[in-house]
C-alpha cells in the first residue's frame, strides 16, 4: 500500500475543495441554510404535541399523582378515559395511536416496594403498529419520565417498568427528529454527486488514463478518495449539529453508532455513486443521474416526512431504500437511544454498505475498451 | 538478412530488396530505373530499441481499428505516428501505454513485455494522454509535486519548471492557464519521474500556431536531453519539424515508414529548382549540356529536375559562371501531405474515411 500516494491525494482533495467556492457552499453552507430554514419553520410552530390516552385502573392517590406528572409534560396532551372503557376499542374509534394503562395494583405494588424491594409493577403501553414514528416518540418520553420517577422513588431501582427504553430529553421538538434525516440526506447527496462527478470528469480529462500509466493501484486511489469523502461527511455532519445546537438547541446524543452509521453511509453512497458513474459517461448527464437517484430517495425514505404519513405501498418501497435505514438508524442512535432498534437499522446500513461499496469497487473501470 | 517490398514512386511497381535490419541502402527500380533509399525494418538489439510492436491488432466488432501493425522505436529518437483523425493513432499508443487491451500482438518497452510486466515499466515512462486536463485548483508547482509523489523515481521539479519555461506561471492555478501553457504543464507532468520514454498523444491539438510552436520547442528539447519521444499527431508540419522517424497510419495500417528524407525520396515526386524570370538566352541549353532535365514554363521561368541535393550547388555554380540574369530561385520538394495524398487518395486533414 503506497501511503505516500494516499497522503498526497488526500491533501490534493482538501486543497482543491477549499479553493472551490461552489463545493464549499454545497458542503457547508447548504446544510446550514437547510437547518436554518427548517429550524425556523418548525421552531415557529412550537413543540409538536402528541395525544396520549391514559386509563387509570388503580384510581388511587399514587396513580393520580403519576397521571398529574404526565399532564405536566408539555409535549403530551393527556386524554383520560373511564375504567369501564375498552382501551383498544377507544383507540380505534377515536383514531389514537398511543395509550397507557395504569394497572389496578399500581399503588399496592409501589407500597409493597418499601417492604420488599423486589416488588415492581408494569404499565401497559398500547401502540398502533402502523404509527411507528409517533409511538416511538411517546414511548421515549414516557421512558424518560419513568426513569426520573424511579430515580426519585428508589434512587435508581426500577419499580415501575414499561419497555426496555432509555430516557429521553423532555424538551423534544420536531427539529430533533429532522436532524438525523438531514445528516443522512446530506451525506447521500455529497457522496453520490461527488463520486459520479469525479468519475466522469476525471475520465473526460484523461486523469484516469494518466493514472493507469503510473505506479498507483485502483485500491490506493479509491481509498484515498474515500478518506477525502469521509472528511467531507464529517464536516457536513458537524456543521449541521453545531448550527442545530447553537441556533435551535438540539437535544441529541453522539455515540459510537452515530460514527459507525456516518462512516458506513459515506462508503455506501460513494459505492452507489461509483456504480452509477460506471454507466454515466458524459459529465453533463452526471447531475441528472445523481438527481434521479437522490431526489426520490430523499422524499420516500422519511428524511423530511414521517413514513407513517405515506400510503402503505410507498412505505413498502421506503423499506427497500438504503437511506431509510440510515435515517432510522441515526434517529434511534441519536434520539431514541434504543439499542435494539439502533442495532437492527445499523445492521441493514452495514449490509447495504458492503453490497454497494464492493459492487462499486469492482465495477469502477479505469481501462478503456 | 531481411527482405522488404518497396513501391516505386515513379512506375508504382513493387520490388523486393534484401538488407540487414535497420540498414539504409540506395536501390534502383528494376522496371524504370528510378532510384531511391530503402531502410530495412526488423528488430535491432534491445540496447538500441525503446519500443517494439509486433503484429498489433485491435478489433471492435467488425472494425479493425488497428490492423496488424509492427514497428520499432529507437532510443533517443522522436518517433512520430502520423495520420488523420480516426486512423488508429490513439488506439495504438494507448495499447502501448497499457490503457487499452490489444486484441492480439506483442508490445515490448525497454525490453519488457508489457502484458507481463507493465508495472516494471511505469517508473520509466511519462505519458501525456490525448486532451489531458489536470486538477483545476492546484497551482503548476503543486500539480508537478502531486504527480512526482506518485513515483519512486523523481526529477527535480524546479529544473523541469525552468526547462519548460513555466517559471512565471508556477504559482498560477491550472484552470487559469492558457491552452499552450496547459499543454506545457502536461508535458512537464510527463517528465516528473525523469522517464526514458515520453509518450505525447496529440500534444498540440487545438492550440494556436504560436502556442504550437512553443510546444514544439519543448518537445525538441526532450531529444537534446536524451529522451525517446513517441509522438502522435495529425499535423504534417509537426512531424516534419520534429520527427527523426515517421510512421504514417491510415485505416489502422502503417502505409509508410522512415525518416522524412526517406519518405520523400521513396514516395514523393522529384524536387524541382525553379529559376524565375530568367532573362539570359541560352540558359536552357547550357543546363541541358550539363545533363539536367529542363523545362520552360510561362513568365520566363525555367524548371530543373533535381536528382539529389548536391546537384543544387552545381546548378547555382553554372548560373553564376555563365552570368545568367534572373529574379529569384525557388526549390520545391514533396511534403508529407502530398505523400499521404499519393498513398491514400485522401488528405491528412480530411480524416481516415
Amino acid at each position: 500500500m503506497n501511503l505516500k500516494f494516499i497522503k498526497t491525494d488526500l491533501i490534493l482533495g482538501i486543497k482543491s475543495w477549499l479553493r472551490s467556492k461552489g463545493t464549499v457552499f454545497w458542503t457547508i453552507l447548504f446544510p446550514v441554510l437547510l437547518i436554518m430554514i427548517f429550524g425556523a419553520i418548525f421552531s415557529d410552530t412550537g413543540n409538536i404535541e402528541y395525544d396520549l390516552v391514559v386509563q387509570d385502573l388503580d384510581d388511587s392517590e399514587l396513580s393520580e399523582g403519576f397521571v398529574y406528572i404526565l399532564k405536566n409534560i408539555s409535549i403530551l396532551t393527556i386524554i383520560e378515559i373511564d375504567i369501564d372503557e375498552d382501551i383498544t376499542e377507544y383507540m380505534l374509534d377515536e383514531d389514537k395511536s398511543v395509550a397507557l394503562q395504569i394497572p389496578e395494583d399500581f399503588s399496592e405494588k409501589l407500597q409493597a416496594y418499601f417492604v420488599n424491594t423486589n416488588a415492581s409493577v408494569n404499565l401497559t403501553f398500547y401502540v398502533d403498529p402502523s404509527e411507528q414514528t409517533t409511538t416511538g416518540v411517546i414511548k421515549s418520553i414516557i421512558s424518560g419520565m419513568l426513569y426520573e420517577y424511579n430515580m426519585g422513588l428508589t434512587q435508581g431501582k426500577t419499580v415501575i417498568g414499561l419497555e426496555e427504553e432509555k430516557t429521553l430529553g423532555q424538551n423534544f421538538t420536531y427539529i430533533d427528529f429532522f436532524v438525523p434525516g438531514m445528516i443522512g440526506f446530506t451525506i447521500m447527496t455529497s457522496m453520490i454527486y461527488g463520486s459520479i462527478e469525479r468519475n466522469t470528469k476525471y475520465r473526460k480529462d484523461g486523469i484516469l488514463r494518466k493514472l493507469l500509466t503510473m505506479p498507483v493501484t485502483r485500491a490506493e486511489w479509491i481509498l484515498s478518495k474515500m478518506l477525502f469523502m469521509l472528511f467531507l461527511s464529517f464536516i457536513s455532519t458537524f456543521v449541521i449539529i453545531l448550527v442545530g445546537v447553537l441556533a435551535w438547541g438540539l437535544n441529541i446524543q453522539i455515540n459510537i453508532f452515530f460514527f459507525v452509521i456516518v462512516i458506513c453511509t459515506s462508503f455506501m453512497f460513494s459505492g452507489l455513486g461509483m456504480i452509477i458513474g460506471r454507466f454515466v459517461k458524459e459529465e453533463e448527464t452526471a447531475d441528472m443521474a445523481g438527481g434521479a437517484i437522490t431526489f426520490p430517495m430523499m422524499f420516500l425514505a422519511g428524511t423530511f416526512f414521517p413514513l407513517d404519513q405515506m400510503p402503505d405501498f410507498l412505505q413498502s418501497v421506503a423499506r427497500l431504500l438504503p437511506l431509510y435505514y440510515v435515517n432510522e438508524g441515526l434517529r434511534n442512535a441519536m434520539i431514541h437511544a434504543d439499542l435494539d432498534k439502533t442495532l437492527f437499522f445499523t445492521g441493514f446500513v452495514v449490509a447495504f454498505t458492503l453490497i454497494f461499496f464492493i459492487a462499486g469497487v469492482f465495477l469502477t473501470k479505469w481501462k478503456e475498451d | 538478412m531481411v527482405t522488404m517490398d518497396a513501391r516505386c514512386p515513379k512506375c508504382h511497381k513493387i520490388a523486393t530488396f534484401s538488407g540487414k535490419p535497420g540498414e539504409r541502402i540506395k536501390v534502383t527500380c528494376p522496371e524504370c530505373g528510378n532510384w531511391g533509399w530503402v531502410t530495412f525494418n526488423g528488430s535491432t538489439s534491445d540496447r538500441e530499441t525503446a519500443i517494439e510492436v509486433s503484429h498489433l491488432k485491435k478489433i471492435y466488432g467488425e472494425l479493425a481499428a488497428v490492423n496488424d501493425i509492427s514497428f520499432s522505436v529507437r532510443k533517443g529518437e522522436i518517433f512520430a505516428f502520423l495520420g488523420p483523425n480516426g486512423a488508429g493513432k490513439t488506439t495504438t499508443v494507448e495499447m502501448i501505454e497499457s490503457i487499452r487491451q490489444p486484441t492480439t500482438g506483442d508490445i515490448k518497452i525497454l525490453g519488457e513485455d508489457i502484458q507481463m510486466s507493465f508495472d516494471k515499466v511505469k517508473e520509466k515512462i511519462g505519458v501525456l494522454p490525448q486532451e489531458f486536463l489536470s486538477f483545476e485548483r492546484l497551482t503548476v508547482q503543486e500539480t508537478l509535486v502531486y504527480f512526482s509523489n506518485l513515483f519512486q523515481r523523481h526529477a527535480n521539479i524546479d529544473s523541469i519548471i525552468v526547462s519548460m519555461d513555466l517559471k512565471t506561471s508556477e504559482n498560477m492555478l491550472y484552470k487559469n492557464l492558457s491552452g499552450g501553457l496547459k499543454q506545457r504543464v502536461g508535458v512537464a507532468i510527463a517528465l516528473v519521474n525523469d522517464p526514458d520514454i515520453v509518450f505525447l498523444d496529440e500534444p498540440t491539438t487545438g492550440l494556436d500556431p504560436k502556442a504550437r510552436r512553443e510546444v514544439w520547442e519543448v518537445i525538441a528539447g526532450l531529444r537534446k536531453r536524451g529522451k525517446t519521444v513517441f509522438l502522435t499527431t495529425h499535423y504534417m508540419e509537426e512531424a516534419e519539424y520534429l520527427a527523426d522517424h515517421i510512421a504514417i497510419i491510415h485505416k489502422g495500417k502503417i502505409i509508410a515508414e522512415g525518416s522524412l528524407d526517406e519518405l520523400i525520396s521513396r514516395y514523393g515526386d522529384e524536387s524541382i529548382l525553379r529559376v524565375k524570370n530568367c532573362k539570359s538566352k541560352g540558359t536552357i541549353d547550357i543546363l541541358r549540356s550539363h545533363g539536367f532535365e529542363v523545362k520552360t514554363e510561362g513568365n520566363g521561368n525555367i524548371a530543373v529536375r533535381i536528382d539529389y541535393k548536391e546537384r543544387v550547388l552545381e546548378i547555382l555554380s553554372i548560373l553564376k559562371h555563365e552570368c545568367v540574369d534572373y529574379d529569384t530561385i525557388d526549390i520545391r520538394r514533396s511534403n508529407l501531405e502530398e505523400i499521404f495524398l499519393k498513398l491514400t487518395g485522401a488528405r491528412l486533414s480530411e480524416g481516415a474515411t
